[in-house]
């Protein structure tokens, strides 16, 4: 690989990884905030119907998590099927893939209770202190922008494996049978319908399962994570918790930086 | 002279790198032409020009004008997929649609005609005349529904040819069709060029002397992305008029 290529290639994850310590820090901070950090379940997390709640969010993140693995499907054929190479907008998309894809799913759904414990915290906090104690037993209602970041996080966990295993199953379709059936005056949409896709299926499916069970996974991880934290003794919980995860990130940040670095994501057609 | 495929000033880059410089060549049509010359230099490229296959690589520039069959195949009205239908390829490993002989015959009418716009007595009709124009029929016909990428690679090859023929193709490309074909195999393709030539104008690509000697009317020697010299294929082996062309074709022969 060529400097000047090298240098962008770090220059570009180096951002990804400063945007993920700052998200780690954002994740502290609200943690710090919460009840749990005072070694107590809190209450409003405890006896407020958050369990409930979490699995209302679930049941629409999971069909979310379902159509965003369809567009993570149409993405891999756009960038794998219609640019070439090297045009940034692929070479962007794919550095980020392999960098998101290197996280493994657990990690993605600690990160989800890092948020579900930090943003329930603040939010009972605000609501303790606009209304006194009187609401502390008030059920846990939804708060949207909770919603927002578990399914942002289900996003992360998922779109990136379903472009990553399509575009494996698609170029697992090889050259001659694309060559010929170009040179036979087929245009690119007869290629992939009556060709690549009908061959690329199978695994596109299994790709398919892949990011889902993914998305499963953070889910379980969820709920578990929950139920664990009411039924035991929680003193440095979140201070432990948030330093093994933010080493787990930071450690997977670096392996996949690493086989960014001497893998190049992108290979010429040849 | 009657020309299928005429260029001029034709130049093509891929990304910065020049791979054809300059060149003017004028194809004869209805005969077989022969492009040879070192490795590397540009007869793929030259080749893939004449039906716009080159444009799916990625980075490639070309400028100067192409024309086929009379008509420049630049021009903002070109359908690229009436364009390959007039302008067939063969590769060189044998390519076959990994469907069956049936259907990888009937592919290329399949992609360009309306669907099911033919009967079964039309189809098998079809089948057959293609399979017998390149003597496969009676080693095939009852095994028209075997995988084609089952079959030995010479019957591939020539299944590869025999696909192009429903198109009623003009002008068949062919980049080194023989080469992964043993002495048997490409014997029995030559024939099948020599015999096929009077329909269609061949332009192939070899890096077999002995071929284009036996094969070819005409024959045209690259070097560097430049075309050296066409001439009539005996004379361009025994008389070269381009010391790069003497050499060339005496380190194989001398
Ligand atoms: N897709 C491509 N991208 C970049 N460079 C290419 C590409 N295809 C060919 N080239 C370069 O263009 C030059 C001509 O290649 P081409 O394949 O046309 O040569 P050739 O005469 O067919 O060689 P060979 O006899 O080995 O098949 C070579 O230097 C090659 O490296
Ligand atoms: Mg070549």
């Amino acid at each position: 690989m060529t400097r000047p290529k090298l240098r962008k290639k770090i220059i570009l994850l180096s951002i990804t990884v400063i945007i993920e310590i700052v998200a780690l820090i954002f994740f502290w901070n609200a943690l710090k905030k919460t009840d749990v950090t005072n070694g107590q379940a809190s209450p409003a997390l405890g006896t407020s119907g958050g369990l409930p709640n979490l699995l209302g969010d679930l049941n629409l993140i999971l069909p979310i998590s379902f159509l965003v693995i369809l567009l993570g499907i149409a993405c891999a054929f756009y960038v794998e099927e219609w640019l070439s190479a090297t045009n940034w907008v692929r070479r962007f998309i794919e550095s980020q893939v392999a960098f998101l894809t290197g996280i493994p799913s657990l990690l993605y759904g600690l990160l989800a209770v890092a948020v579900f414990f930090g943003y329930a915290g603040v939010f009972k906090a605000t609501l303790q202190n606009a209304e006194g104690s009187a609401l502390a037993g008030t059920p846990f209602q939804r708060n949207t922008a909770l919603f927002y970041t578990e399914t942002l996080i289900f996003i992360l966990t998922v779109m990136p494996v379903a472009i990553k295993t399509t575009q494996t199953a698609l170029r697992s379709v090889e050259t001659p049978i694309r060559e010929s059936a170009y040179a036979l005056g087929a245009t690119q949409w007869q290629v992939l319908t009556k060709q690549v896709v009908p061959r690329a299926f199978p695994r596109m499916l299994a790709g398919g399962c892949r990011a889902m069970a993914r998305a499963f996974a953070a889910a379980a991880l969820l709920v578990g994570i929950y139920a664990w934290s009411h039924t035991m003794e929680l003193r440095g919980f979140p201070d432990r918790f948030m330093l093994f995860l933010g080493g787990a990130l930071l450690l997977s940040n670096a392996s996949s930086f690493l086989t960014e670095i001497y893998v190049p994501a992108s290979t010429q057609h040849n | 002279m009657n020309y299928s495929i005429e260029a001029e000033n034709l130049n093509l880059w891929y990304g910065d790198f020049q791979a054809l410089i300059d060149v003017n060549v004028k194809i004869p049509g209805g005969q077989i032409t022969s492009l040879i010359g070192p490795s590397g230099c540009g007869k793929s490229t030259l080749l893939r020009c004449f039906n716009r296959v080159n444009e799916r690589y990625g980075n490639v520039t070309t400028k100067g004008k192409i024309e086929v069959l009379g008509k420049n195949i630049y021009d903002a009205d070109v359908s690229l997929p009436e364009l390959r239908k007039a302008v067939g390829m063969v590769f060189q490993r044998p390519n076959p649609l990994p469907i069956s002989v049936y259907e990888n015959i009937l592919f290329g009418l399949r992609i360009h005609s309306p669907i099911r716009s033919m009967t079964r007595t039309e189809s098998d009709q079809i089948v057959e005349e293609a399979l017998t124009s390149v003597f496969l029929w009676e080693d095939l016909k009852d095994n028209l529904k075997v995988r084609a990428t089952s079959l030995q690679l010479e019957q591939q090859q020539k299944l590869c040819i025999a696909r192009l023929l429903p198109l009623k193709p003009k002008i068949i490309l062919m980049d080194e069709p023989c080469s992964a074909l043993d002495a048997k195999g490409t014997g029995a393709v030559e024939e099948l060029m020599e015999i096929l030539a009077g329909t269609y104008t061949f332009l192939i690509v070899t890096h077999n002397m002995a071929q284009a000697r036996r094969v070819s009317k005409e024959c045209i020697f690259m070097f560097l992305g430049e075309l050296i010299e066409h001439r009539e294929t005996q004379a361009l082996f025994e008389d070269p008029q381009h010391e790069k062309t003497e050499d060339y074709v005496q380190m194989r022969y001398g």
